[in-house]
């Protein structure tokens, strides 16, 4: 009970938000504030005070061929072997890399075929030439490691050489993976006896596979092998398993913004020109100076989610575009309906007794109920793909939630106190009972005051 | 449509009297035809459900609903699709870079102009450009969406001397004429134009050759039989509606800046899959039935109406995303419709608010529903307007992603201002209809001043307010008219006496 009668009380006092200007504009200046200085550490800590993704600054692709290994079940656990990879690059400087993989991996193709293609974006402080002598050719050969498999673990013990594959090596005909590997081996053979003195003495029958995991070959030689470290790193080397049966990687090559230069030209200069004539069209049904207050707050919520994705470093990439568009239409909604009240309230009431700030506040006040509301329902559903979808809509749905909190602050807060503030500019003064300014021109303005709604 | 209900007899205005009237006779107003209309809009409530959510077999053939992969064309993200790498055949050209680019726009453009607003066009490496398409399920698809790119050239057969060649063609498009059957017509820039024209002035009687690519058999050869000044020509011969559609195709990509060649295609699976799309379902399952339980539980009988046009919101919805052609929904899409759903609450709220604050005020229940929907309709308009002004020129002026962005917000605004003006404004008035003395029923309050005031009931000093005001608007409409009609018998005078 005693909260309810607290929120009615609320409800009987009058609203002060149009006065304290101060306030009103210090909360958005501190985020702008703090959005710069955050942009200037990362422009020289991380290299760039934005973090563009490959849609809008383009990157380097790379592609996986795995054939037919990779199925649409099994491809997740590529993605998340290739993943892995990226999380640390050694590279042959000694350096070691995180590479960021930019948007989502691909399956393409199929059988054969198929490959994943993924796109990673260039790191932050890093050259090109340093990427592409360096980083690209660490990546792929990790790749290669480490997604696929290429690579057998040699171990030499008495006559008996195994080679452990990480996955199953068919032995079913002639142009198995089994016949390939016998046939390397028995051609480097000499050259191990030579080179390291091994003592290998084999023929096709010294060759078989653990039936126990078929991921074991074991060769076995009729004499003594030597074992030595060179010996089973030049056994690695001449075992790697063939790239028809491993897939192969290729590409670390650039690639460019998907979000060409003339996309983002052209959507500017519709946004630009799409507030020119939301500016005309308030301005005929209302005022010029309501036009002027809805497009700074509309500013103003744009500005704060770049500020927002600037202090977060979350990457931009082309869905942020789709985002903005949508803040656009919720921010120009929301004020206009606060607008209209102040329309209707000069219309109604004697506005020659208030001053500005006072109609602007009675307006802010009939609406608040409508605009808790609004806010409520569309927060709710977006909060919902929020905390319910999956990661990628979910980075989607983040700034569109800083965009509708900017979006509510601005019509309530801010396009009020810029209205109030342009009606004691001008012709505008007239409309209310305000000291006259002191002028030198003392050409008496009669009658003429501005018009104010249709 | 809307004919205003009469006032009951106890709300008769009774000027200078300020006590509270009478209660009125608290029964239901037009009973049957309010009850029929609303049962009227459930059933077609349920019909629309299933329609846009319920798949049906209808002998043999399978009815997909608007909510489905079959109706909705999704985007590369969501559904996939393929992918095609060309590559630049010849390299050493002067501004090579700068042609490369205006190469992929010129793709771009070509793409978005057939409906695939989702394409994503890149470049690789510095001589590839690689194409990704939507919503096409097989690699040999995509030749007929842009086609492997070839050239066109026109030879004149006597001194065997190339006329016009693929840099004078502007366009290339399929067509149909009852001579030739489906055709590819093309149109030449003015210099093409000015050849064209020559030629067949100066060489009346003689053959003319259409070749593609490098071949040596022509795929046409004609007579010319007149000057042709127009710039256009028509490549005919044997095509079916798809042949004429991909030759037209091939010709627009061997007009681009630099000669490709198709180096691979292959089909993409999604990057999001199924997950996605059922996340967003179940999310927006969640979020839709939370909104409704705010809006009943603030609202009471008025957030069910709201609730009710907004399902019929959400089916108009589905169905426009399952019948337009440009919109492929994508991961922001899913999100921006789910927005779209809480956003379509707003006018509908607006409404309401203004109800209370004329309930609030002294109005009857019917009298205050009236006043609200009156004054709430400027403000929905004019902000509604502004979005649409935004979107239709976001749609005109913007290329890809963002024309389709823009194409799903229009739609979602068009039709919320449908579903709040109209469905909800029809229920809300015959549930008023059936009950309009109980104010709890609607969670309205009066202001202190009207606490003793009975729900039907408007206050007299209100009610002498409202006629006044009534009056007076008619007296301003009357005396506008009269003016015109002055003004137009003025004009008449003026135009006798000229």
């Amino acid at each position: 009970m005693k909260l309810s009668q607290k929120w009615n009380a609320l409800w009987d006092n009058d609203f002060h938000v149009a006065e304290k200007r101060k306030i009103v504009f210090a909360i958005p200046l501190a985020i702008l504030v703090v959005g710069i200085i955050m942009m200037i550490i990362f422009r020289f800590t991380l290299g760039s005070a934005f973090n563009l993704g490959t849609d809008f600054a383009g990157g380097y692709s790379v592609d996986v061929k795995l054939g037919n290994k990779l199925t649409e079940s099994n491809r997740q656990d590529y993605y998340s072997q290739i993943e892995e990879v990226f999380t640390s690059v050694t590279a042959e400087n000694g350096k070691t890399y995180k590479v960021e993989i930019s948007g989502a991996m691909q399956m393409q193709g199929s059988g054969d075929t198929a490959s994943i293609h993924i796109k990673y974006s260039q790191i932050n402080g890093v050259s090109e030439n340093e990427m592409s002598n360096y980083v690209n050719p660490a990546i792929i050969s990790a790749l290669e490691q480490n997604v696929l498999n290429k690579v057998p673990n040699v171990s030499v013990n008495g006559k008996v050489i195994t080679a452990t594959y990480d996955e199953v090596i068919n032995a079913d005909g002639e142009n198995s993976p089994f016949t390939a590997l016998r046939g390397q081996f028995i051609k480097v053979v000499s050259d191990l006896n030579k080179n390291y003195e091994a003592g290998i003495t084999v023929d096709e029958s010294s060759f078989e596979l653990n039936p126990e995991n078929n991921k074991q070959l074991i060769i076995t030689s009729s004499t003594d092998v030597k074992n030595s470290a060179n010996l089973r790193k030049a056994i690695v080397t001449a075992m790697n398993l063939p790239d028809k049966y491993s897939g192969t990687v290729t590409g670390g090559d650039m690639v460019g913004a998907t979000v060409s230069s003339e996309l983002l030209f052209t959507a500017i200069i519709a946004v630009v020109l799409s507030l020119m004539f939301m500016l005309c069209y308030i301005g005929l049904r209302f005022q010029l100076s309501s036009g002027l207050a809805c497009i700074l707050a509309l500013l103003h919520d744009i500005v704060i989610m770049f500020m927002f994705m600037a202090i977060c470093h979350i990457e931009i990439n082309s869905n942020f575009i789709a985002a903005l568009i949508t803040i656009l239409g919720y921010s120009i909604n929301n004020s206009i309906i606060i607008f209209d009240r102040v329309r209707e309230n000069m219309r109604s009431l004697n506005a020659k007794k208030l001053t500005p700030e006072g109609v602007a506040n009675k307006s802010v006040k009939e609406t608040l109920m409508r605009s808790i509301n609004t806010t409520i329902t569309t927060l709710i559903m977006i909060l919902m793909v929020a905390i319910i979808g999956v990661t990628d809509i979910r980075i989607f749905a983040f700034p569109i939630i800083i965009g509708l909190l900017a979006g509510t602050y601005s019509s309530m807060c801010i396009a009020p106190s810029l209205w109030a503030l342009f009606q004691r500019v001008g012709k505008n003064r007239e409309n209310f009972n305000l000291p006259p300014v002191e002028k030198k021109n003392k050409k008496a303005k009669t009658a003429k005051t501005s018009k104010i709604g249709a | 449509m809307d004919e205003q209900t009469p006032l009951t007899e106890n709300e008769q205005a009774v000027p200078g009297r300020k006590a509270p009237v009478v209660a009125p006779a608290h029964k239901a107003i037009k009973k049957k035809s309010s009850i029929t209309k609303l049962v009227l809009i459930g059933v077609v409530m349920v019909i629309g459900m299933i329609f846009a959510f319920v798949p049906m077999r209808f002998g043999l053939t399978l009815y997909h609903p608007f909510l489905s992969k079959e109706a909705i064309s999704l985007g590369l993200d969501l559904q996939g699709g393929v992918y095609a790498v060309y590559q630049a055949t010849n390299t050493d050209t002067d501004n090579f870079d700068a042609k490369m680019e205006g190469t992929r726009a010129s793709l771009e453009s070509l793409l978005s102009s057939k409906g695939y607003t989702e394409a994503t066009i890149v470049r690789e490496g510095s001589d590839r450009i690689r194409v990704e398409v939507p919503d096409v399920d097989d690699p040999s698809g995509i030749l007929q969406v842009i086609g492997e790119p070839t050239t066109v050239r026109f030879v004149l057969d006597s001194t065997n001397e190339t006329i016009i060649t693929g840099e004078n063609i502007v366009n290339a498009e399929p067509g149909y004429d009852n001579q030739n059957g489906y055709v590819v017509s093309l149109e030449f820039d003015s210099e093409g134009r000015k050849k064209f024209a020559e030629v067949t002035a100066n060489n009346q009687g003689q053959t003319i050759s259409i070749y593609l690519g490098d071949s040596t058999t022509p795929i046409q050869t004609a007579n010319i039989n007149e000057t042709i000044p127009n710039g256009r020509a028509i490549i005919s011969g044997n095509f079916t509606q798809e042949s004429a559609t991909e030759l037209a195709g091939q010709i627009v990509s061997g007009t681009f800046d630099v000669a490709l060649e198709l180096k691979e295609s292959q089909t993409i699976s999604p990057t999001l899959g199924d997950n996605a799309m059922k996340y967003g379902l179940i999310a927006g399952v969640v979020g839709f039935i939370l909104v409704i339980a705010f809006l009943c539980l603030v609202y009471r009988l008025l957030g069910l109406a709201a609730s009710a046009a907004l399902i019929i919101y959400v089916i108009i919805y589905l169905f426009f995303l399952a019948v337009l052609p440009w919109v492929q929904l994508t991961l922001p899409g899913i999100a921006g419709i789910l927005l779209s759903i809480g956003m379509a609450v707003d006018a509908n709220v607006i409404i309401f608010e203004r109800i209370k604050d004329e309930y609030r005020g002294g109005k009857s229940i019917m009298a205050a529903y009236h006043a609200g929907f009156k004054k709430a309709l400027f403000a929905i308009l004019d902000s509604n307007v502004t979005t649409v002004i935004a979107c239709v020129l976001l749609i005109l002026l913007g290329t890809g992603s963002i024309k389709g962005f823009a194409i799903t917000l229009l739609v979602g605004v068009l039709i919320s201002l449908f579903t709040s003006l109209v469905v909800s404004r029809g229920i809300v008035k015959y549930i008023i209809n059936l009950n309009s003395y109980n104010a709890k029923l609607y969670n309205l309050k009066r202001a202190k001043r009207y606490e003793g005031l009975d729900a039907g009931a408007t206050d007299a000093a209100v009610l002498a307010d409202m006629e006044r005001e009534k009056q007076e608007k008619e007296e301003k409409q009357q005396e506008k008219e009269r003016a015109k009609a002055e003004r137009r018998s003025q004009k008449q005078k003026g135009g006798e006496t000229a």
